[in-house]
């Protein structure tokens, strides 16, 4: 783009209106000394001396009213505060004066020359080829404004040097039109050179001006940068602090598996310094033989998805050729590109936490053996005896002998219930589920349930008959809740009442409901009810037996089952416990 | 279903405590004939001796554990047909799993009630082809 199309014409406009107002001090100076020698010099015409006065006051005096005009025009052009917005109209009003100024000059030379001698006519037509060839760099800067003030001068002489009935004056009328044309041909190449000069001008300080602001950019852009710089920095070392600092082994590999670096706690861990492995294949140091190839393997599906690897469990290998057992989280890390720049090793050893848990299973699983045979003897005698099958037994014998076998049970029943909080809790509580008519389960629990309930003289009745209703759930697991919440509620509900059982169809779900008629649940119990060992009051415990794990077993059992469990407020006393499971489709 | 009842039985148990318990439910409430094995080692043959319908094996014993003994039965031609029922009390599921797969034909866990001992095996009994 050529630069001088690209400058505003609005500030070409003012830039001329002020080359042409800075010029007005000077016109209106020469108008003035140039009408004071033309007042001096025309003096003593050929007509009356009193026309003479009168003519010369009146021309004096127009020259007067117009430059006090023009001094007030220059002012107000001074004291313009928008002179860009206001050019055109500045521009205009310098074009009437410009008029004005030639006309009394046209006014002169058409009065005076023919009303003088000779020598005062040469003078005058001086003075007005003087003034017309003064006229262009004045006005020149607008050659439409030139041309009018020139017209103004040159066209009342021609009309009097034409009608004078002088030959040789009617010949210098004929040349007076191309002496016009000249000059305002002149004065019109004049204008244009000053417009492409402005027009430059203006083009250039745009172009300083849009210098200006992108090195201004340049240099934003450089700080912020610079701040970036910085920032990356400051994280870089945080995070070589953190990988320093960790107590767990921290590498950094290469996508091809390579070690780029390791953090004190790797090189303490595995006994070799960062010099002696950096630049080597990981798998080759760290991993044996036997598990090279599956890990040679998970690597390559890792770098392949670009995804993290979690908990991985692998025999790892020390520099003294101890095996230990390492949990490996790899994860990769990927430019904007997509592509994998390096992968961050954290390796854990496991060892003793993997013997802690060996050690922990093996006791459970010796205890559970152990506490178990012998119950087995003490219930299984008892049972022999109190069924009878022995033969009759003392009444007093019976009684003491049915109290052990019930306290016997109590027992196993709390070893069972720690057995299944540490197997929930170590997640190795297997659930077999398979599709279930809830309703025939939840009658089958009231048939088991029945004699325990009877004891606490409870009867346990269905009011309303069961609907057939399939779940998938674990058969035993829904058995042992039913029978915990049947005999919270036989235990707790008044003698000679009945413990109701409901269901309910929601279409998403079946909701079991077991409705007591005891105390209800004390206000301080209610957020700890299916927590561990949670009892109401102790006495209870004495009084009417349970571990107090029941509820928290119950509970974790049915969220394994993607069902929930709850209780409310019975109206009319007593309290309603439920569960729900997910409707099998 | 067996054409004959259940009657004879060979426990396999090292605890003397629950051998009696066991040999009075089955002999007082059950009517059966039983034959008690403290030794693992020697239990095939007393099995081949006395000739049971069916062998209940103990998990745990010294010596011989239960699923060994079992193996061992499956490779003598006399007890290789016989149908075990195993009595335990160490019951992972897995486990359990396993010892059907191998063909155990069921599994009492301890402690068992003695007053239905008797009504469980003849349950696992009938239910043989």
């Amino acid at each position: 783009m050529n630069p001088a199309q690209s400058a505003d014409p609005r500030r070409v406009l003012a830039d001329r209106v002020e080359q042409l107002y800075s010029q007005l001090p000077l016109a209106i100076i020469a108008t003035g000394l140039v009408s004071l020698v033309a007042i001096y010099e025309l003096r003593g015409s050929r007509i009356a001396q009193f026309e003479w006065n009168l003519l010369i006051w009146f021309w004096g005096g127009m020259v007067a009213l117009l430059t006090a005009a023009r001094i007030a025009l220059y002012w107000g052009y001074r004291k313009s505060t928008d002179r860009l917005a206001e050019a055109g109209q500045w521009l205009r009003w310098l074009g009437i004066s410009a008029f004005a100024d030639g006309t009394t000059w046209g006014f002169a030379g058409a009065i005076f020359f023919p009303s003088h001698a000779d020598e005062q006519q040469v003078f005058l037509s001086f003075l007005i080829t003087g003034l017309v060839a003064g006229g262009i760099p004045l006005y020149a800067v607008s050659w439409l404004i030139y041309a009018t003030y020139a017209a103004a001068i040159l066209f009342p002489f021609t009309y009097v040097l034409a009608s004078f009935g002088n030959k040789l004056f009617v010949e210098i009328a004929l040349l007076v039109p191309a002496f016009y044309a000249v000059t305002v041909g002149v004065a019109y190449r004049l204008s244009q050179v000053f417009d492409s000069g402005y027009r430059l001008r203006h083009a250039y300080g745009k172009l300083t001006e849009d210098y200006t602001a992108l090195n201004q950019r340049l240099e934003q852009q450089l700080v912020q940068l610079e701040d970036a710089r910085r920032q990356v920095e400051t994280s870089g070392r945080k995070l070589a602090l953190f990988a320093e600092r960790s107590p767990i082994a921290v590498f950094e590999f290469d996508p091809q598996g390579t070690v780029l670096s390791m953090n004190p706690a790797a090189e303490h861990l595995f006994g070799y310094s960062a010099g002696e492995v950096v630049g080597r294949a990981g798998t080759d140091i760290l991993f044996p033989s036997a598990v090279q190839g599956d890990i040679t393997e998970r690597w390559r599906e890792m770098i392949q998805k670009r995804e993290p690897r979690f908990g991985i469990r692998v025999a790892t290998v020390r520099r003294d050729s101890a095996e230990i057992v390492c949990e490996w989280n790899l994860t990769p890390l990927v430019n904007t590109e997509n592509r994998v720049i390096s992968v961050i090793g954290q390796g854990r050893d496991m060892t003793q936490q993997i013997e802690a848990e060996r050690m922990k299973q093996e006791f459970t699983s010796t205890l559970s053996h152990e506490l178990r045979t012998p119950l087995t003897s003490i219930i299984g005698s008892l049972q022999l005896i109190n069924s009878g099958v022995l033969g009759d037994v003392d009444k007093e014998v019976l009684e003491l002998t049915t109290i052990a076998e019930r306290n016997g049970q109590r027992l196993l029943d709390l070893i069972n219930d720690i057995l299944d909080v540490e197997k929930i809790e170590s997640g190795k509580l297997t659930l077999l589920p398979e599709v279930l008519e809830l309703g025939d389960l939840v009658g089958e629990s009231l048939t088991l349930n029945r004699a325990f309930a009877e004891r606490f003289k409870v009867r346990l009745a269905t009011p309303v008959p069961l609907p057939t209703v399939k779940v998938n759930a674990d058969r035993k697991r829904v058995l042992q809740v039913m029978t915990n919440l049947l005999s919270n509620a036989a235990k707790f509900s008044q003698e000679g009442t009945a413990v109701e059982v409901s269901m309910e169809d929601s279409g998403e779900s079946v909701r079991v409901e077991v409705h007591d008629t005891g105390p209800g649940i004390p206000e301080s119990f209610r957020n700890r009810i299916f927590g561990r060992f949670a009892q109401a009051d102790m006495s209870y415990t004495r009084q009417k037996g349970g571990t107090g794990l029941g509820l928290a077993i119950c509970k974790r059992l049915m969220e394994m089952m993607g069902g929930r469990i709850g209780f409310s407020d019975r109206n009319g006393g007593g309290t309603t416990f439920w569960f729900e499971l997910p409707r099998h489709s | 279903m067996p054409a004959q009842p259940l009657n004879r039985i060979c426990y396999v148990e090292d605890d003397e405590d629950i051998q009696r318990i066991v040999r009075m439910s089955l002999e007082r409430v059950g009517k059966m004939q039983v034959c008690i094995c403290s030794d693992p080692l020697q239990a095939i043959g007393k099995m081949i001796e006395f000739k049971p319908e069916l062998v209940m094996l103990d998990w745990m014993m010294p010596g011989m554990d239960g699923p060994t003994l079992f193996k061992k039965m499956r490779e003598v031609p006399e007890t290789q047909a016989l149908p075990v029922v195993f009595i335990t009390a160490k019951a992972s599921q897995r486990e359990l799993d396993e010892l059907r797969t191998l063909g155990a034909v069921g599994t009492i866990s301890k402690p068992f009630s003695p007053k239905d001992l008797p009504e469980q095996l003849r349950a696992i009994w009938k239910d043989l082809p």
